[in-house]
């Protein structure tokens, strides 16, 4: 036990590190690379502007730790009993008490304003051309296409065992998400049993799927590639192990995949009561 | 510090007074504010060995990628809900409203003891009894895996179908019952027992901190209480509050626990400003600058953060609206959050500062709530959810701005106050070697889990993809370091005890001018039994710092 | 000096009266927020609660109006119970004003006869307010009997003020979405305990 201790503390995972630069390489994007400090790359406009605000925000961030620091650096080399034997009695400013109070106004009004504009943005209603709809199960999702023929497939984790080269463990899935690229889409997010939260960084995707409601989303993915993501509220024993998998391709490809889906997936049967025409009363 | 309080009662056999019960008696029905703080900080004490016994075990778990020691996940997740529970209920708050506010309160106020002192011990004894119950809830069947946040379906009988859960539930019952007593205890004095011309605008601020927690308390518990009531009918009796098959609703539980869950980080941090409050002051041989402004940024802070729950909740389906008002009311918190901070740069700027390990701890205190309060910033906007949310960014975040912090504020004042409660000092050099030790080792723990965040990593997983093995082996290196630190801790604790110095009553010097610098170290069994008189024209502002000359009882 | 303490003590009384009295009003306000939560989330459509009742439009909303709005359709079935549960046409273009008729069909595919519930909202969470249905299955609890195959009726129209809302103008596409939930029986469960409350 403590010989693994010391070797997990200590050593150990340089080796596996080693690896996951070789296997990382090859998704570049989609997914995190190691050492990475930063948000993922964005591939969708929600995200685009998450990573413009973050920048934004990054910077303000700083400047105020740094001169709290340098504010604290000062104090302590030029007010410590040595070179101050006799400390001011000072304990009231007026002016100086208006000012960090009306500044971190003004600072909090510079970022609340692009921050509701991000946010009315994510929420717009979009027109969307196609609906995915995701319901998730402990401890799996599954995923149907209600506008193409309405086939619906489950999403299970690979384990590490079977994995090939270059699929990320913990991240691949037997069947991923297709979706075609610059499409709006329509995420509807429902569960089955206790709450989980469907995520996708690079997509901006993150929407709880909550029991007896449905939530919406809509992602437009800029760029073809592989996408992952992870169960993001906790959900019992599997929870770590429920990857979310998209892949992005041409609308032609995508065209073609739902064809060869349909039947891969034998559709759900259609209701026997024939389509009867919506009716208006009026 | 137990044997250190009744070391230093039994040396100090105080004439009159001597006829308080001895050996376990003394303990068990004690009515002493001391000995009941003294009682809650030794709890507080056993409850953190327990829960970062499980934090360094989660982060030996995560310190390579792959499961390698906790193959049920189950023990995982009941691991974290633990460590969550123990250290927000039994660790913090025990040792700050329990121990130092028992401790410190009526003699900063100059009150005799607690103005319900036989209340005073079900408090504490209800505290205890919640332990036990939080204890025992991880050892019935699975335990409970639900995060403290203890979400239904996740938690409701379907899904945590052993006693675990309800375990959990108790304890919370009589350890929140607990606290709301001692809530009601603490308002009680201070608003009726303070000595004659100690007025609300002399008090100290870590008595002004104190009140307002207690306030907090007394508002966001009873609806805790209400909400695990309906968890715990929906369990066993066949309601249907949370049950949306039966017409309920689980979001209803997500408002009213973060109803109550976000002042509860108040409850948390509120004390620590009154710490460090006093830390910085005395240090600095200064009185706190912005006394009126320190006080009600504390109330200002204690009441917007009623209003706010929801920011735990962007992804739950909010609608945009109601989104944009819980932003909008969170980023408003930073305004009296940053008051606060520039008040005590402002206290320090021209004083002549002594650093002490009191005062290191509440320079990294400093330090740590600013680097955890512009983290909150981001986590504010709802906008940026989509990308923070349940990621690594909020475990350093809640971190870096409560939790640590907190601690931070906790070994001040241990340091600060350990004379006075035990009558010897510590070893000045051991507790500076301590606070380096454990300030490297929080930054390096929790500054990593940022970056983990930003790139995506959830929380709560025992295991994650390869590529974030890098910070996290950084991090895991980091939660030995900190265990390092406690270790030396609970050593310096025991040092101190076995072979301090004795105390003097005020060791340190002009800067400490509230009335418990006036009495002996260790206290004495019973003080201010007559009520010292504080007048305006001793000290200006009374007793927060202003260099009060009280006229002590003894 | 005796009279001071007296009134202290009886100062000190009455605060601590009234901060339990505070308590259990907190502890009361907890489960008050049971039927108020639900009150607030009809009257104000928050989180997707459309509306409920007659129809309140006028008859010349509807006429002349600019936009058309898509609703869709949406159907789920928590595992537990042995129905299916669709939607029998995906979607219906309706003008504002305009009372339209929908189905969903039931199929139960147990051999006992079997109860469920069906919980429902709107998305975009923000158009529910605009949102009314006049008559739904889901206003009662649904028994099918063993093999049964039903066609359930929904009636709702969309408010014309969905256009004039500068929040919602943009919205083209409703989605009205509900989950099938099997009713316990009273055996398994003795009571229903918010209706009780
Ligand atoms: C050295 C000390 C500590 C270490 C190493 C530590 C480590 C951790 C880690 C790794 C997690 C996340 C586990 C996961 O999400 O999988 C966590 C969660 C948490 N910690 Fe700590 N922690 C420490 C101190 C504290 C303190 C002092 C507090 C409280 C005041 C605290 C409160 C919490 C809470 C509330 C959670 C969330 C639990 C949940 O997700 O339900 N921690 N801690
Ligand atoms: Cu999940
Ligand atoms: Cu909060």
């Amino acid at each position: 036990m403590t010989t693994r201790i010391l070797r997990s503390l200590i050593g150990g995972s340089l080796t596996g590190v080693g690896a996951v630069v070789a296997a990382g390489a090859a998704h570049a994007s989609g997914m995190a690379t190691p050492w990475q400090i930063n948000l993922q790359d964005a591939a969708s406009p929600v995200m685009e502007r998450v990573h413009g605000f973050h920048n934004m925000l990054l910077v303000i961030q700083i400047s105020i730790v740094v001169l709290v620091l340098g504010v604290l650096a000062y104090i302590i080399v030029r007010f410590n009993a040595k070179r101050n034997p006799d400390p001011s009695r000072t304990a009231h400013n007026t002016l100086l008490e208006i000012v960090w109070t009306a500044v971190p106004i003004v600072i909090l009004v510079i970022i609340a304003i692009p921050s509701l504009k991000l946010l009315y943005f994510s929420d717009r209603a979009q027109d969307p051309d196609m609906t995915l709809k995701v319901t998730a199960h402990q401890w799996y999702w599954s995923y149907t296409y209600p506008d193409h023929g309405d086939f619906a497939f489950d999403s299970l984790p690979v384990a590490a065992e079977v994995l090939e080269a270059g699929q990320p463990r913990l991240l691949t899935v037997d069947n991923p998400i297709v979706l075609p690229v610059d499409t709006t889409i329509q995420v509807l997010v429902t569960t089955d049993d206790v709450i989980h939260n469907f995520a996708v960084p690079s997509l901006g995707l993150k929407t709880d799927a909550t029991p007896g409601r449905v939530n919406e989303t809509w992602v437009r993915i800029s760029k073809e590639g592989t996408y992952y993501g992870m169960c993001s509220e906790l959900c019992g024993v599997n929870h770590y192990y429920m990857p979310i998998q998209v892949k992005a391709v041409s609308k032609e490809r995508f065209a073609a995949w739902t064809q060869e889906a349909k039947e891969k997936f034998a559709a759900r049967p259609a209701p026997a009561v024939a389509a009867a025409p919506a009716q208006s009363i009026q | 510090m137990a044997h250190g309080a009744a070391a230093g009662h039994g040396a100090h056999a105080h004439g009159e007074h001597d006829h308080h019960p001895t050996g376990w008696k003394r303990w068990v029905y004690s009515t002493n504010h001391k000995d009941i703080g003294t009682m809650y900080i030794v709890l507080s004490m056993i409850a953190a060995l327990l829960g970062g016994m499980m934090s360094w075990y989660i982060r030996l778990e995560l310190a390579e990628p792959g499961i390698q020691f906790i193959e049920d996940t189950q023990f995982y997740n009941v691991l974290v809900t633990a460590h969550g529970f123990l250290m927000v209920f039994f660790v913090v708050m025990p040792a700050m409203i329990g121990g130092f506010g028992n401790w410190f309160v009526p003699l900063m106020v100059g009150a005799p003891d607690m103005a319900f002192p036989r209340m005073n011990n079900i408090s504490f004894w209800l505290t205890a009894a919640g332990l036990v119950l939080l204890v025992m809830s991880a050892f019935v069947g699975g335990g409970p895996g639900t995060g403290w946040t203890v979400y239904p379906p996740l938690s409701s009988i379907a899904y945590h179908p052993d006693a675990a859960v309800d375990f959990g539930i108790l304890a919370l019952h009589v350890a929140g019952a607990g606290s709301i007593l001692g809530a009601i205890n603490f308002i009680v004095t201070i608003l009726n027992m303070r000595s004659p011309g100690m007025t609300m605008h002399r008090m100290p601020l870590f008595a002004w901190s104190i009140l307002i927690t207690a306030f907090l308390l007394l508002l966001a518990l009873p609806v805790l209480a209400g909400a695990l009531t309906m968890l715990l009918t929906d369990r066993n009796f066949g309601t249907h509050f949370y049950d949306p098959a039966g017409g309920g609703d689980p979001l209803l539980w997500q408002h009213l626990f973060w109803f109550f869950g976000h002042p509860e980080v108040y409850i948390i941090i509120l004390p620590a400003f009154g710490i460090v409050s006093q830390l910085v002051s005395t240090f600095s041989r200064k009185p706190v600058f912005g006394y009126l402004g320190m006080a009600y940024a504390m109330s200002a802070i204690g009441v917007v953060g009623f209003i706010v729950w929801a920011h735990h909740m962007y992804t739950t389906g909010l609608g945009v609206n109601a989104r944009a008002y819980f932003t909008t009311a969170t980023l408003i918190i930073a305004v009296p959050t940053g008051i606060k901070i520039f008040s005590w740069l402002a206290t320090m700027w021209g004083g002549s500062i002594d650093f002490k390990a009191p005062m290191l701890y509440a320079i990294g205190f400093i330090f740590l709530f600013v680097v955890g309060g512009v983290t909150g910033v981001a986590l504010a906007n709802a906008g940026i959810d989509f990308a923070l949310h349940d990621t690594y960014y909020v475990v350093a975040h809640f971190h870096y701005v409560m939790a640590i912090a907190a601690i931070f504020a906790m070994f001040g004042g241990y340091y600060y106050w350990i004379g006075k409660i035990s009558g010897k000092q510590y070893n000045e050099c051991l507790a500076k070697t301590q606070f380096w030790l454990f300030f490297i080792g929080v930054n390096v723990l929790f500054f990593p889990q940022h970056f983990l965040g930003l790139a995506g990593m959830p929380r709560r997983i025992p295991d994650y993809p390869d590529v974030y093995a890098g910070w996290n082996m950084v991090s895991s290196f980091g939660a030995l370091l900190t265990m390092l630190g406690t270790f030396l801790f609970y050593y310096i604790v025991f040092h101190t005890i076995r072979s301090g110095k004795p105390a003097e009553a005020n060791p340190w010097g002009e800067g400490a001018t509230t009335l418990e610098w006036t009495v002996a170290s260790p206290a004495p069994f019973h003080t201010h039994e007559v009520q010292p008189v504080i007048s305006a024209g001793d000290h200006g502002h009374g007793g927060h710092g202003h260099g009060a000359h009280p006229r002590p009882a003894e | 000096m005796l009279g001071a303490q007296a009134r202290g003590i009886n100062r000190t009384k009455l605060t601590a009266v009234i901060l339990f009295a505070v308590v259990a009003a907190m502890g009361g306000l907890a489960f008050a927020s049971v039927p108020l939560y639900r009150m607030f989330c009809q009257v104000t459509g928050f989180a997707g609660t459309p509306r409920t009742g007659a129809y309140v439009g006028t008859a010349s909303a509807g006429a002349g109006a600019a936009g058309e709005v898509t609703v869709r359709f949406d159907a789920n079935v928590n595992s537990q119970l042995p129905w299916q549960f669709q939607p029998v046409e995906r979607q219906v273009v309706v003008r504002p004003g305009e009372e339209v008729l929908i189905h969903y069909r039931a199929h139960n595919f147990a051999d006992k006869p079997i109860t469920g519930t069906a919980t429902f909202n709107v998305t975009p969470f923000k158009a529910a307010q605009y949102f009314n249905k006049i008559e739904c299955f889901c206003f009662t609890e649904q028994t099918l009997k063993p093999g049964e195959d039903v066609s359930m009726p929904v009636v709702f129209y969309v408010d014309p003020q969905l256009f004039e809302d500068p929040n919602t103008a943009e919205v083209r596409k409703i989605t009205l979405s509900y989950t099938f939930f099997p009713v316990e029986t009273q055996a398994q469960q003795p009571s229903a305990g918010e209706k009780a409350l």
